[in-house]
Formats: structure tokens, sequence, C-alpha cells
């Protein structure tokens, strides 16, 4: 029962985290219809500048930098970069490619500079834990699940409430009836990305804290686990990729933590699960969970 | 007008296709000019001659990664080996020539590493560096056609067995044999004991594995592995599922990421169990991690080659020349073993020199003849079997942050019991 316990704490924390990126990847391919590859590196460029800055600024102010230039990175990345290419669906297609070439760059440079080292970000939890009865979690897992709690509702009250949310959601329903509606699409998109950089900023604070050991120069591989989850949970879906992250993270955490039970399956196969558990949702539901239903062929 | 407009970029087209061509063509005939090394000969001084060896000079390769993952190591050992070149060649060289290592980055890359080895192998006499168990896996037809001797920093079982290629020291399973009698000789295992083993997937993971799961069972225990990848950094899930299993120790065949988060987790747990790493899965960085009280107090490895704060002569002279030369470089291991690689590799090629010639055969032969090499660095090597490791003895090692390279020696070297059983049986 601990064991039980123990698992589903880890993998909510796990999930947490991973939510702040899907919800990344989702926001920026509502407003813009491209799949962000370079995300990851958006992410190790974020956890870069906390680790490179807290010795001066102490962690709270570099983490506030950190989130606040990452955002402009991504915003800036999409205003003078992609948006050249136009706001249509085919070259929404362009782009995502663009930003494979764009990770290429950014990680290039982010590996070269981090090399072999591995990177303390400061934060204030260290290797502190909490016993919650019988279970015993790291206290910074504890604030990954109210940090990203408070971040994912100020972000659905964003799209609920705010004028751009409307135009953020209006964009995503019809492209072209929004911009005749007089909403200002590359306003809207940069927005977005701004949006998806802040969160890939502090996702990696909770990606290098305490389980983890610090930042390496692979961290930012780690947002690729989200990406089956923002997938999974319907791609243009923001409750999607949460409900999407919660069940990859429990997944991954179930299935190492019952890996002896689940022998029959191969060792190593919490890399794999996330993968499958996608592909299993997709044979079912082949919109994701939350997707929205694709043009019926008449 | 508008024929004008689309005939000229045709135009201009056909011209860069040219151009490319020509480019290409330049660069091929370029390149076939390079291989001029390759004339076999007696130099002046009598000594026979080949690829890599002149009048003058004795050219060794390095295939190194300085822009990767092993960045921090692939610095360490390329500037111990420069340092070693820079006194060998102060004190009048090797066979009256000057000793020059040419480097060559590869990141990791295996293909990178491919390009890179036909780039300079066919101006070098040996390779006393190559990072990278892949890129060596990739290269090994190609060396053991060359017949060039390389040292691979790579330690793994399948590496044994070919003439060319010499694993320095013992391979991980011989590494995890003696860990496990660690374990049972000094931290209180006995029979009907779990032992949990996380480990890399891949050559390294596997032969470690295979090593511990052989001790385990020759000692009434059992191992409980879990396998993970090189992204894998938070072992949180990993440290429950070992609980589960009750395990009284745990192994661990990774890199130092994993280890530190390992040994991080399992303290925070409650799972106050000793561990014991393979050689790789340790850097002095870590102990400025928030690992690093739990580390000093849980963490235990095992290796071929004692802790660069050892009080051997030989290495206290190396490690201060070392400080001397790079102030600002921190000493790890790969400090140790690339200039313990280098001095054997300097001691083939005087013992080829003396035999009369310096082609890669003679060197090979030189260094296939050496049964007790010994540099002064560690434990003596025997490299007549290209079928055993060239050692069976390792150290045991502890963190301490205060100590230059992050570990002190817990134990000195010796060959556990079981190893040669192990071997013979193999």
């Amino acid at each position: 029962m601990t064991d039980l316990l123990d698992s589903l704490l880890g993998g909510l924390a796990l999930g947490a985290v991973y939510a702040l990126v899907a919800l990344g990847f989702v926001v920026i391919f509502k407003a813009s219809g491209v799949l962000n590859f370079a995300h990851g590196s958006l992410l190790l460029f974020g956890g870069y500048l906390v680790a490179v800055l807290h010795d001066d600024l102490g962690f709270a102010g570099a983490l506030a930098l950190a989130v606040v230039v990452t955002a402009a990175l991504a915003g800036a990345l999409d205003r003078f970069l992609l948006q050249r290419g136009g706001h249509d669906a085919h070259s929404a297609h362009v782009q995502t490619i663009v930003t494979i070439g764009i990770d290429i760059v950014l990680l290039t440079e982010l590996a070269r500079r981090i090399g072999g080292d591995l990177l303390t970000l400061g934060d204030p939890w260290g290797d502190a834990v909490t016993e919650l009865g019988p279970v015993t979690v790291a206290d910074s897992r504890l604030a990954a699940i109210a940090v990203s709690a408070v971040v994912i509702t100020g972000v659905f009250a964003l799209f609920r409430f705010t004028s751009w949310g409307l135009s953020l959601r209006a964009a995503a329903e019809d492209m072209e009836a929004a911009a005749l509606m007089g909403v200002r699409l590359g306003r809207v998109r940069a927005g977005a990305w701004c949006l998806a950089g802040a969160l890939a900023a502090l996702a990696a604070v909770f990606l290098a804290a305490f389980p983890a050991p610090g930042l390496e120069r692979t961290t930012g591989q780690i947002a690729l686990n989200a990406f089956p989850a923002a997938i999974l949970g319907g791609l243009a879906s923001p409750t999607g990729a949460l409900a999407g992250s919660l069940v990859i993270g429990l997944t991954e955490a179930l299935v190492v933590g019952y890996q002896s039970e689940l022998h029959v399956l191969g060792e190593g196969f919490g890399d794999v699960a996330p993968y499958a558990v996608m592909l299993l949702v997709l044979l079912v539901r082949p919109n994701g969970l939350f997707g929205a239903k694709g043009a019926a062929r008449v | 007008m508008t024929t004008r407009h689309t005939r000229r970029p045709r135009v201009r087209a056909a011209g860069a296709v040219l151009a490319g061509t020509l480019a290409l063509l330049l660069a091929a005939t370029g390149c076939s000019s390079k291989a001029s090394g390759d004339g076999k000969g007696d130099s002046a001084d009598g000594v026979r001659t080949g690829p890599g060896v002149d009048d003058d000079t004795i050219r060794l390769g390095a295939l190194t990664d300085l822009t990767g993952p092993y960045a921090t190591l692939g610095k360490s050992i390329v500037q111990a080996q420069q340092m070693w070149a820079d006194e060998v060649n102060s004190k009048g060289g090797i066979c009256d020539r000057k000793v020059e290592i040419v480097v060559k980055d590869h990141g990791y890359d295996v293909q990178k590493a491919v390009t890179a080895y036909a780039d300079i192998a066919p101006d070098v006499v040996a390779l006393p560096q190559v990072i990278g168990s892949p890129v060596v896996a990739a290269l090994l037809d190609d060396i053991e056609r060359d017949k060039l001797l390389t040292f691979p920093q790579a330690w793994a079982a399948s590496l044994l067995g070919k003439d060319a290629v010499q694993v320095l020291g013992t391979t991980y399973d011989v590494d995890m044999i003696a860990a496990v009698d660690f374990l049972t000789r000094t931290k209180g295992l006995k029979k009907g004991d779990t032992i949990g083993h996380v480990y890399f997937e891949g050559d390294y993971g596997a032969n470690a594995l295979e090593g511990s799961t052989w001790a385990a069972e020759r000692a009434g225990m059992k191992v409980a592995g879990q396998k993970i990848q090189a992204t894998d950094t938070d072992l949180s899930a990993q440290v429950s599922a070992l609980r589960k299993q009750g395990v009284k120790a745990v192994l661990i065949s990774a890199g130092p990421a994993q280890t530190a988060s390992l040994v991080g987790v399992a303290a925070s747990r409650g799972l106050k169990v000793p561990v014991v790493s393979s050689a790789p899965g340790f850097a002095p960085q870590l102990m400025e991690t928030p690992a690093a009280p739990a580390l000093a107090a849980m963490l235990n490895v095992v290796s071929a080659a004692p802790a660069v704060s050892s009080d051997l002569p030989g290495v206290k002279t190396m490690v201060t020349s070392y400080k001397k030369k790079y102030p600002d470089s921190p000493v790890d291991s790969g400090v140790l073993s690339g200039y313990n690689a280098a001095e054997l590799i300097g001691e083939d090629l005087a013992k080829a020199c003396e035999a009369g010639g310096l082609t890669r055969e003679d060197v090979v032969k030189a260094h296939r003849s050496q049964s007790n090499a010994d540099t002064g660095l560690g434990t003596p090597q025997n490299f007549s079997d290209v079928n055993r490791p060239a050692s069976t003895e390792t150290y045991v090692l502890k963190p301490d942050a205060k100590a230059v390279g992050g570990v002190v020696n817990a134990e000195d070297a010796h060959t556990a019991p079981g190893v040669e059983e192990y071997l013979s049986a193999r």
C-alpha cells in the first residue's frame, strides 16, 4: 500500500511538471498550428539562465528573470522568424520544420556552454523531504505540484476571462474569420509563444530540482516525455494536456515502481510506457482524450 | 521581358551546379593526395618505420569528445596526454623522435568519429585515446584492419580478444564482482539477500550486470535489475521499486547524474543501504550537488585506478605537475587514466624501437609482449593475453568533498575472490 501511494504521489508530481511543458506545446499549437520542436531547448535555456544567475540574483530573482527572458526569446523567435512565413495551415507545417532548426542551433550552443557539467539551480528546497503518513515526498516535488496547480489555473483563467484568451480561442477556431473580426493574429500568436516560453523556464526548475541532481545538457530531452502527454490529451486542448500529463506521469511512475511484476514486458519498459499509452489512447480516440473532432469526410 | 526573367535564374542555377561539381572534384582530389605517410621503409637511423612515424616525429591520435556529454572527461584526458608528450619531448623524445598527439573531437557522435578516424588514421601510429563505447564499437573492424594499437576509454568485456585493441585495467564485470565481494565482506550482506542493480542500457550496463549476477549467484544472493537510460536523471521511481523488493544494497552502473539522484533519493526516502558504483558513475562535480552528504555517507566506487588523491608517489608527482600546468582544470579520474594510457603507449613505443621497428605491427607486437607493465600509477598490467582483462585488481574508493578529485582510497588494490573462476568460466 505504501509503495502504491509512493508511486502515485511520485507520478502526480511528475505529471504536474509535464503539464507545464505539455501546456506550452498546446498553447503554441492552438495559436499558430505549429508543433514546437524547440520546446526542449527553450526549457534548457530557461534552466541554464537560472543556473548562471542564481549566485548573483538569488533564486527568486534568477527565476523571475529567466522566465521573462525565455518568454521574450520564444516570443521573438515567433514574431521575427516564424511569422514571416504567414498564418495559414500550410505554412504552419513549414514553420514546424523551422522549429527543428531552431532547436538544433539553440541546443548546440547550450550544450557547448554546459558541457559535461551538472549545474545546481540554488532552489530553496534542497534535498528536504516531508513525511506524509507512511510516504516520504521531496519538498521540491510538493512545490512542483502546488506551483503547477496555481500556474495552470492561472493559464486557464487567462484563456477564459481575458480578451487575449478570447482572441486565441477565436483564432484557433477559424483563423480567417478571427482576422476579419479584427483579431491581430500576429500579436495573439507571439503572446502564446511568450506564455509557452515562460512555462518551459518554470518547468526546467522542477525538472532539475532535487530528485534529479541538477541541470544537465540533456535536461531538455525530458520535455519529450511531455510530448505524448500533449498528443494523447488532444493537441489543441489545454484540459487534455493536463489530463494527458497526469496519465503519463502516473504511468511512468507505476510502470517503473512495479517493474518486477511487469518483467514479462522486458526491463526498461518505463521509458517506452508513455508512448505505448499514447498509442493505445489514439487507437480508441484518434483525436486524443479531449481533442476536437476532425473534419468528417462525406 | 518575361523570358529574360525566367532564363537568367536558370543560367545561374546551371552555373551553381557546375561550380558545386568542380568544388566536389577538387575536394575529392585533395583528399586522395593525403595518404602520403603510407610508405614503409627504413629511416636514417635504421629503424623500420611506417605510417605516423618519420625521421623526427612519432604521431599519435586521439578521438575524443570535447563538445559532447563527456566533454569534461575528454578535456582532462587530452590535457593529461599533452602534458605527458611535453614531458617526454623535453627529455629527448622516444627513439630520438618527438612525440606529437593529433586530437580530433567527435562530440560523442559515431558518424563524426568514423570520419575523424578516416582523417587521422593514415598519419598516426597508435591511438592512446578513443572515447565512447559506441564509437569504439563502430571503429573496431577498421582498427583491427589497420593494426592501429588503440586504448579505448571504455571497459566492456566485448572489447577483449582484439589484437590491436587494449582495454586498460579491469572490465566492468570484474569491477562488479569486486563490488559484490566488498558488500559481503564489509557491509554484512549474506546468503538470501537481494541486491539492486541500476544500469544503463548498452554494452556498459549489460557487461556490469553480467558480473554482478554471476557474483551474487555465487554468494547465494539475488540481483534485482533496473535498466535506465542516459536521459533518466530522476530515479525516484527506481528507488521505490528497489525498496519494495527489499534490497540490502544497490549497485549502479550509469553516469554521475544518475548516481547522485539514486543516492540522494534513497537517503531521503529512508532507504539507507550501501551503494557501490562502477567507475564512470562518479565525477568530482557531484560533491557540489545537494546529494553530497548522502554520497559521502552511502557511496563507494569500484575502480581499476586509484583515487587521484592517493599516496602513490607516481600519482602524487603527476597530480602536482598537472595542477601546475593547468591550474584552472579540475583533477579527475580522466587525468589519471589519460596520463597512464599515454605512459603505457610510451613504453610500447620504446620497446618497439629497441626491437628495431616502429611500424604499427611492431608497436602492437611490443605491446603484447608486456606482461608486467607498471607505470607507478596504479596496478601493473599484463597485456600478453588478448582474451583477458589487463588487470584483475580493483580499488575501492570513497567520496570525500575535501580530497582532490572528490574521492579517497578506501581499500587498496586486490583481486576479488571469484574473479579467476569467473574469467576461466567465460
